[in-house]
């Protein structure tokens, strides 16, 4: 029942997501933010020169969505894939695998511990995961052509700082929060206990009124 | 919708002579060539774009691919498929309205994408292309104008290669109740008002909304196409079948 629940769930939201067409409007927000950052480092389109027109597919298991990547030589396209989309390479996996992919290395790894499928050209997909790691934006020069080149490495600092700070709260917040679930934890008792507790319970109930049953009979004796 | 079999054909609600709707079509088209992209970005809050991107998705055009973008006018897609083909392959762009090509040879110029996009003026029904030249045919809001719908299926059928496939994105019927009811009241009240205050020409827009109402639903194009040879035909609806594109394959 539950099942057949967040199936029809599932379906609706697939259904309203489909209506809305969110899978185009998020790709093709992705889509522009990518190509902007091509134009800010250079070195990206230079390192994934070599799979131009190479199409690499990407499934998202835990969302139940595909997309398709293909670099033209000066831009990215982003589109959603079918099933029977053509392929030069295609990994598969859950967003959180797809995160760690920032590190080429995890690749085979990955593909290992059955965390990750991957069918094709293997080169594509670590063209793909080493041009991002190595993404290297110089924000100061991108400041400086909108202020001058002292506030711009001002800026550029105070940022970093607070991205830094950021980082530090973030690490900070999870660390009390998974010391609160820890302490909740060891506050809370098992089901085991408390069917235990209550077994106890009714134990002391019969002894009581037992107990009652005597002093009972003993008060009617001795009237 | 049948065709009307004679010699006359729809205009609109209106029934005209066969041989005049195409010339009486351009005259739509000549009329809002110039602000056509600004009144689909209105007209559809931008979201043709994103009808677009889907169609885009679906065609699996590669490096090297030919691509006929079909009544392609100001040449939304024929952009997106002349980078995605590269320098090995080629794009036409057709259209019967030469101030529409116009339009979409000055936009894709200032967008700096020559080399591999031919501008052709032609007519759907009689696509003069030999057999099997095209690897992806594609027509996005033209089938509707055109005379003889299945004259024009069977022409893209016999260009397309073996193994090449054509997608038609046209407006279609909504599939919910509330949904048509609304669609209905934009198309006929706001549509032909912001035609006239944007393009100052309340008439085309009006035309536009009756076209969509007379041009064939999901299954009867899917059927249309079916007769005219194409195999594996599929249709996805967009938007709740407000628009819906269709896929067929030539083997």
């Amino acid at each position: 029942m539950a099942s057949e629940h967040s199936e029809i769930e599932s379906t609706t939201c697939n259904d309203a997501s489909q209506f809305l067409l969110l899978p185009q409007i998020v790709l093709s927000i992705i889509e522009k933010v990518l190509n902007q950052v091509l134009v800010l480092d250079p070195l990206l389109s230079q390192s994934l020169e070599t799979i131009q027109h190479k199409r690499l597919i990407v499934e998202i298991r835990d969302w139940q969505q595909a997309l398709q990547i293909v670099f033209d030589g000066k831009r990215l396209h982003l589109f959603t894939a079918a099933r029977d989309s053509d392929y030069d390479c295609l990994i598969s996996a859950d967003i959180n695998t797809l995160l760690t992919l920032k590190n080429p290395a995890m690749l085979t790894q990955l593909i290992r511990q059955d965390k990750l499928d991957l069918q094709g050209d293997l080169n594509i997909a670590q063209t793909y995961s080493g041009a991002f790691s190595k993404l290297n934006i110089d924000w100061p020069e991108q400041f400086s052509k909108y202020m001058p080149d002292a506030a711009a490495q001002q800026l550029y600092l105070n940022l970093k700082s607070i991205h830094h700070n950021a980082l530090n709260a973030s690490t900070k917040i999870n660390a009390l929060v998974s010391s609160l679930f820890q302490d909740e934890l060891a506050v809370t008792i098992h089901p085991l206990e408390l069917a235990q507790f209550k077994q106890r319970n009714r134990d002391v109930k019969n002894h009581v009124s037992a107990l009652e049953q005597r002093i009972n009979v003993l008060i009617r004796t001795l009237n | 919708m049948k065709e009307t079999p004679e010699k006359t054909t729809h205009f609109g609600y209106k029934t005209v002579d066969a041989n005049d709707k195409a010339s009486m079509v351009a005259d739509v088209f000549h009329s809002v060539a110039a602000k056509y992209d600004v009144m689909n970005d209105l007209m559809s809050f931008g979201v043709h774009r994103l009808w677009k991107r889907q169609t885009i998705a679906s065609s699996g055009v590669r490096k090297g691919h030919y691509v006929l973008d079909l009544a392609g006018g100001t040449g939304d897609l024929t952009a997106k498929f002349s980078q995605l083909v590269g320098d090995t392959g080629q794009v036409v762009l057709g259209d019967i309205n030469s101030s529409m090509l116009k339009v979409g040879r000055e936009k894709l110029h200032n967008l700096g994408l020559v080399g591999n996009i031919d501008y052709v003026q032609m007519n759907a029904e009689a696509l003069p292309f030999p057999d099997n030249s095209f690897d992806v045919i594609t027509i996005a809001f033209g089938l509707r104008n055109v005379t003889d719908k299945n004259k024009a299926l069977r022409s893209m059928y016999r260009i397309l290669k073996p193994g090449g496939r054509l997608l038609v994105l046209e407006f279609s019927k909504p599939k919910h109740e509330v949904l048509s009811k609304a669609y209905d009241f934009y198309s006929f009240n706001l549509l032909p008002t912001m035609g006239k205050l944007v393009a100052n020409d309340s008439e085309s827009y009006q035309y536009l909304a009756e076209s969509i109402r007379m041009h064939p639903d999901q299954d009867t194009l899917k059927g249309m196409m079916e007769e005219a040879g194409f195999e594996q035909t599929t249709y996805q609806n967009l938007t709740g079948g407000i628009v819906a594109l269709h896929r067929g394959f030539k083997y």
